[in-house]
């Protein structure tokens, strides 16, 4: 990573022992020929340079000085040994990092391979994290075939396995609707909780998740820009640059969008180590987050865990551009429907019978 | 008359202008396009494929590559998977000459449980002439590689689904090549129904997701 792109303060721990006499760090000439570095504008100019208010301001500041604290704490220390300065590092860069949105590819990359670090140095494991960006000419689409799902719940499974989500307030991106026949789609007399075998006589199953919408409202309402439109289509949340409103879990009418109450909590065995900045890695508590197609999956070609846990063939995925694809014959060939067309949501879920 | 004349040139500026608004405001929305299905159409007009492929996660499969209303795609072989085949490597001898001499009862833990007893026996699909082989309705012989091509022969609409992709599952990955489950990956031909069963597990209460 190029430092003329850096957008964060550098504490430069690591290099403190590597630096000469004096305080700015070089050996020869005089310190008062200061680099063109000192001027560009780093992450803590970036942000106290804003004209912001009063409230604002004393929160960042107190944020900041708790970091600062912590970090010049471990860095002064005598006990502290290399790596925790790497963590105190490592937490500094990540709490002054910009919105993913904004980041280029160097910054990205970055940013992943800080929290795989990060990871290491907590708990000792390696995780694989990509950074991964939409592929051209790619736009994801779903079908769900409501005439073959059987309610047997084995996209919930894998979609928690894959998605690392919170195992102990059982949240699930997906839901299964059981419906009876004969009422329509009705989702107040669905039955979201059945408990006995399936599939029940007399009735259907519709599975609902986030439908990554084209013109998603929740991508509308996010004060912070923490939830964006990928090119590829996938609605996505950056964790770490949502601050938990819930404005958007509001703005879903499709009940899409899951907000973490408590600290997640996933047995270290069971945690998925192949992830993306954008899709299963771990959350923290009071974000929100949500189906992404699986986007650690997708974006590699493969088809998302619910999909291919699928025993029944009711979901269907692929690239919505690419006409000889299995989604697009299904959408010019079945009867298709969406739900709440009316809103222009225009989501990228459909449903068909057969 | 002349107030007409007069005012016919404004006349056709203004309604050029609503006609040219009309253009644009049908190109509204994020990127230009009234819906997605508008976004599809014109984004795919030029699609030339993606570096993503599929044969990263088909490439251990054996496939044989089939061409069905039009659609190519792959679907794995079968010979390989069948434990017993093939037949004759057991059934070395006609079989009429093993009902007569020794009367063992063989595969007796199929149970056909497929259309009714009227419609559908053992012999609707093998051959006991040609064991190696399938049989179609009118006797043709079928590879057991291409069963599919048997149970077209009733499930008609099933078949068209399939070959589209609306039945059944495209194996791993979404990119192409496309490779398809065939129907005996997914179906038991001798008792093709899914059977009922409790869930994997069960949906969250949303109620408890709040506490």
């Amino acid at each position: 990573m190029s430092n003329k792109e850096k957008k964060w303060f550098s504490l430069n721990l690591k290099n403190e022992k590597k630096s000469g006499g004096c305080g700015c760090g070089k050996t020869t000439g005089s310190c008062d020929s200061n680099t063109k570095e000192l001027k560009r504008k780093d992450g803590v100019d970036q942000v106290f340079d804003l004209k912001m208010d009063r409230r604002s301001a004393f929160k960042k500041l107190t944020a900041s000085l708790l970091i600062g604290a912590g970090a010049v704490s471990t860095s002064c220390s005598v006990f502290s040994d290399e790596k925790s300065k790497e963590k105190a590092q490592i937490d500094w860069e990540e709490q002054f990092k910009g919105n993913y949105k904004l980041m280029t590819d160097e910054e990205k990359s970055a940013t992943v391979d800080r929290l795989v670090r990060s990871y290491q140095l907590r708990t000792g494991k390696t995780i694989n994290m990509s950074s991964k960006n939409a592929e051209k000419d790619v736009l994801f689409g779903y079908a769900f075939n409501i005439s073959k799902c059987q309610g047997y719940m084995d996209c919930v499974n894998a979609c928690v396995e894959e998605n690392n989500q919170d195992r102990k307030s059982q949240m699930q991106y997906i839901r299964i609707h059981e419906m009876k026949d004969g009422k329509g789609f009705n989702f107040n007399d669905a039955d979201d909780n059945y408990y006995h075998e399936v599939p029940a006589e007399g009735h259907f199953y519709m599975g609902t998740q986030c439908f990554h919408c084209d013109n998603p409202p929740c991508v509308e309402v996010c004060p912070v820009q923490a939830t964006w439109r990928e090119e590829d289509g996938l609605v996505v949340v950056d964790y770490d640059w949502c601050v938990g409103c819930r404005y958007c879990m509001a703005a879903c009418p499709y009940d899409g969008r899951r907000f973490n109450w408590s600290k997640p909590e996933i047995p270290e065995n069971e945690i998925n180590k192949n992830q993306h900045y954008l899709g299963n890695r771990l959350r923290k508590k009071g974000v929100m987050e949500k189906c992404t197609f699986c986007v650690q999956r997708s974006r590699n070609g493969k088809n998302p865990a619910c999909v291919e846990a699928c025993p029944t063939g009711s979901r269907i995925f692929g690239n919505l551009l690419d006409p000889n694809s299995t989604i697009r014959w299904v959408l010019e060939n079945k009867k298709v429907f969406r739900l709440k067309e009316d809103l222009g949501t225009e989501p990228k879920f459909w449903y068909f019978m057969d | 008359m002349r107030n007409i004349i007069e005012n016919l040139p404004l006349k056709a500026v203004f309604l050029g202008l609503v006609v040219l608004s009309g253009f644009y405001s049908c190109q509204h929305g994020e990127e230009g396009y009234h819906g997605v299905t508008d976004r599809i159409k014109a984004e795919s007009k030029n699609y030339h494929g993606t570096s993503i492929s599929s044969e990263k996660y088909i490439g251990h499969l054996k496939t044989l590559e089939i061409t069905e209303n039009g659609i190519t795609f792959l679907i794995p072989e079968r010979k390989g998977e069948i434990k017993s085949y093939s037949c004759t490597e057991c059934h070395t001898k006609p079989l009429k000459k093993m009902q007569s001499e020794d009367i063992k009862k063989a595969h007796w833990n199929i149970k056909l449980n497929h259309a009714d007893d009227n419609t559908m026996s053992c012999v609707t699909c093998h051959n006991g002439n040609d064991i190696d082989n399938l049989n179609s309705i009118t006797g043709n012989s079928i590879d057991f590689d291409k069963s599919y091509q048997l149970c077209r022969q009733c499930h008609q609409k099933e078949f068209k689904d399939w070959t589209g992709g609306a039945h059944g599952k495209q194996i791993s990955s979404w990119a192409p090549p496309r490779a398809s489950k065939t129907c005996v990956n997914c179906h038991n031909p001798h008792s093709p129904h899914f059977e009922s069963k409790w869930p994997e597990r069960y949906n969250t209460q949303k109620v408890k997701e709040r506490k």
